[in-house]
């Protein structure tokens, strides 16, 4: 890697307090993230992608859950030993993040022209009439039709993709580094979300920003992606860029993933289904943590955890497999 | 927004004429009668009947119905049948008392309670917040009435620094203020253990919103994420509970109003009700019907100016 990675995340860990024992929902989490680089954290709920998001952005809420080890290095800083005012300081600034619900993640009783305003208001040294025009200039920029008219109302006048855009809008107005966005089209309409994934890559473009973009949906993925790093139970199993996984798979779980995607150009009724649950993250298991529900297990893989290795003949293409990946086998 | 007001005016009247049945038939129901009740246990039955065709008592009971239904709608109200003086009159002269009490109550238990509110919703689980929970639940679970007798003992008897008989005086603002610190704040209290209870939960909730993450996420700082983003979404609740018990609060100034001694709606109640005095009861029942259709509109409108997505229509 030629450039300096933009954000690098090095053995993080997030543990959440349970029954007065801590226990990581992610752990030993490695990845960098390339300046205009989108990466996508794929997996099912549950998996420690968001926490993963909600950890960067330090908000993972203080009375349940810390983050315990790892460093997450941005602009030669170290986010965790940051204090709370330099943290503020940081977000909706360099790092921004849009949320799933758009329903539910404005405020209802402030205007869509206050909360934009807002983030720049707090960031920049601008006046309230100052704020207010480049909130308008910004919402122009995420397509809001007629916006100058739509300043004054309220969230609950607007359609979810249009809230969703208002997010977008209050996520880069300030031009962050690096925009998180958590699943950003996962409650919106097919055609809605092809619309925004188009806005947030051209906008990405444009600003020449780096994204995190957290999925469950490959297909998302595929068309948005350069890089996806597939989590399980808080671990990230396979990362490589996007062409290279879906041509070569190479994690058990990942290559069940594929195969669960439901089909439209494939006459089969039958939508296959990963046998098995995720454990839950008081009971871990010891060794590799899909080894329960693997088809591929062998002795090994439930007594050692593998490491994420890269896989023979490339160097931008990981497993944490002992048995596709080399290791021990 | 005119239209709405009007609506809500016109929908009261069928609730006024339904009290004003129900109040009717219920002091005829009572047991006593009010012309045994004036005239005492010694006088004659001739006397007794005598004041019972004066009263119009004697007339059958529709007519009656009719007339006080007419009189109550056109605003003559009839005079009190124990002290002749008319009722509408009674009434008029002990409002103030009442409202400017009620007002200054719930005036010191929103100070009070919605501050007190956020801090403990703020420090969920520790001290602060459960010394605020128990100290709210003292404040409910006290009768109104042992409290105001502490508040005088504290401060009128001991402390000297109030008056125990919160009327009279020379009727300057002065005065009448310090005729009511003590009732207020026996109310104020009260008031402020219900406020403070319904904000706390009311804004644990709203805390836990999505928008108040995204509120964080913006780095929005935590005093503006707390009274700009949250406070006003947590407040809604609170208006619904303020208007609620509001009529409770009426209902307390009752025995707040006899311990402190103090005119007002609930002292000239109970000396109706001990007494029969059958149409000073029901001008008294119009009017409290008519508060609480007034509040009610109130809490409506208030809604409107929180929460902009509320419509009237």
């Amino acid at each position: 890697m030629a450039e300096a990675p933009v954000l690098s995340v090095q053995g993080l860990t997030t543990e959440f307090r349970i029954g007065g024992q801590w226990h990581a929902a992610v752990r030993d989490m490695d990845f960098q993230l390339a300046r205009n680089e989108t990466l996508a954290l794929v997996g099912e709920s549950g998996c420690g992608k968001s926490i993963t998001a909600l950890s960067i952005m330090g908000l993972i809420p203080k009375a349940a859950g810390r983050v315990a080890r790892g460093r997450i290095e941005f602009e030669g800083r170290n986010l965790p030993d940051l204090d709370d005012l330099e943290m503020r300081k940081l977000r909706g600034d360099r790092i921004a993040m849009i949320f799933q619900e758009p329903m539910t993640s404005l405020n209802p009783v402030l205007t869509i022209g206050f909360q934009v305003a807002e983030v720049l208001r707090y960031h920049r040294d601008i006046s309230a009439s100052e704020a207010r025009e480049k909130a308008l200039a910004i919402l122009e920029e995420v397509k809001i039709p007629s916006a100058r008219q739509r300043l004054d109302d309220y969230p609950h006048q607007f359609s979810g993709g249009m809230r969703q855009r208002v997010m977008i809008a209050m996520a880069l107005a300030c031009q962050p580094q690096v925009l998180l966005a958590d699943e950003p089209t996962t409650a919106l309409d097919v055609t809605i979300q092809a619309q925004v994934l188009v806005l947030l890559a051209e906008l990405k473009q444009r600003f020449g920003m780096s994204m995190i973009f957290i999925s469950h949906n490959l297909g998302v993925v595929a068309t948005i992606a350069d890089r996806v790093a597939v989590m399980y139970a808080g671990e990230i199993v396979e990362t490589a860029p996007v062409g290279e996984l879906f041509d070569r798979p190479t994690h058990p779980y990942t290559e069940a993933l594929m195969r669960s995607i439901p089909r439209v150009d494939r006459t089969s009724a039958e939508l296959f289904a990963i046998p098995g649950q995720v454990p839950p993250i008081s009971r871990m298991p010891q060794g590799c943590r899909y080894a329960p529900r693997c088809g591929l297990k062998q002795a090994i893989c439930e007594q050692q955890s593998p490491p994420l290795e890269p896989l023979q003949g490339t160097a931008t293409h990981f497993a944490r497999c002992w048995v596709r990946a080399g290791g021990a086998a | 927004m005119l239209r709405f007001l009007i609506k809500r005016l016109l929908f009261a009247v069928p609730t006024l004429l339904a009290v004003l049945t129900v109040v009717f038939v219920v002091a005829r129901i009572m047991p006593g009668d009010p012309a045994q009740v004036i005239m005492g246990d010694q006088a004659s039955a001739e006397a007794i009947q005598a004041l019972r065709a004066r009263l119009g008592l004697d007339r059958p009971l529709w007519v009656q119905y009719f007339e006080f239904m007419g009189g109550a709608l056109t605003g003559n109200w009839g005079s009190s049948m124990v002290t002749g003086r008319a009722v509408l009159g009674e009434v008029l002269n002990v409002l103030p008392f009442t409202i400017e009490l009620t007002f200054v109550s719930v005036l010191v238990g929103a100070i009070i309670g919605v501050p007190l509110g956020v801090w403990s919703a703020l420090h969920r689980n520790d001290t602060i917040d459960y010394v605020t929970r128990i100290g709210s639940l003292l404040g409910l679970s006290f009768p109104a009435f042992v409290m105001a007798i502490m508040l005088l003992l504290v401060f009128a008897i001991q402390l000297r620094w109030l008056p125990v008989i919160s009327s009279g005086g020379d009727g300057s603002l002065a005065d009448r203020a310090k005729h009511l610190v003590l009732p207020a704040a026996n109310l104020g209290i009260i008031m402020a253990a219900y406020i403070t209870r319904v904000t706390r939960s009311s804004m644990l909730e709203v805390l836990g919103e999505d928008y108040i993450r995204t509120a964080h996420a913006k780095g929005v700082p935590s005093m503006a994420v707390v009274w700009r983003h949250s406070l006003r979404n947590a407040l809604i609740p609170v208006v619904t509970v303020v208007g609620l018990y509001l009529g409770i609060l009426i209902g307390n100034s009752v025995l707040t109003e006899i311990v402190f001694n103090r005119p007002g709606l609930g002292k000239l109640i109970v000396g109706a009700l001990t007494q029969r005095d059958y149409t000073m009861l029901q001008g008294l029942m119009v009017v409290y019907t008519f508060i609480i259709v007034v509040t009610n509109l109130l809490t409506d409108l208030t809604y409107g100016f929180i929460d902009p997505r509320v419509k009237y229509q």
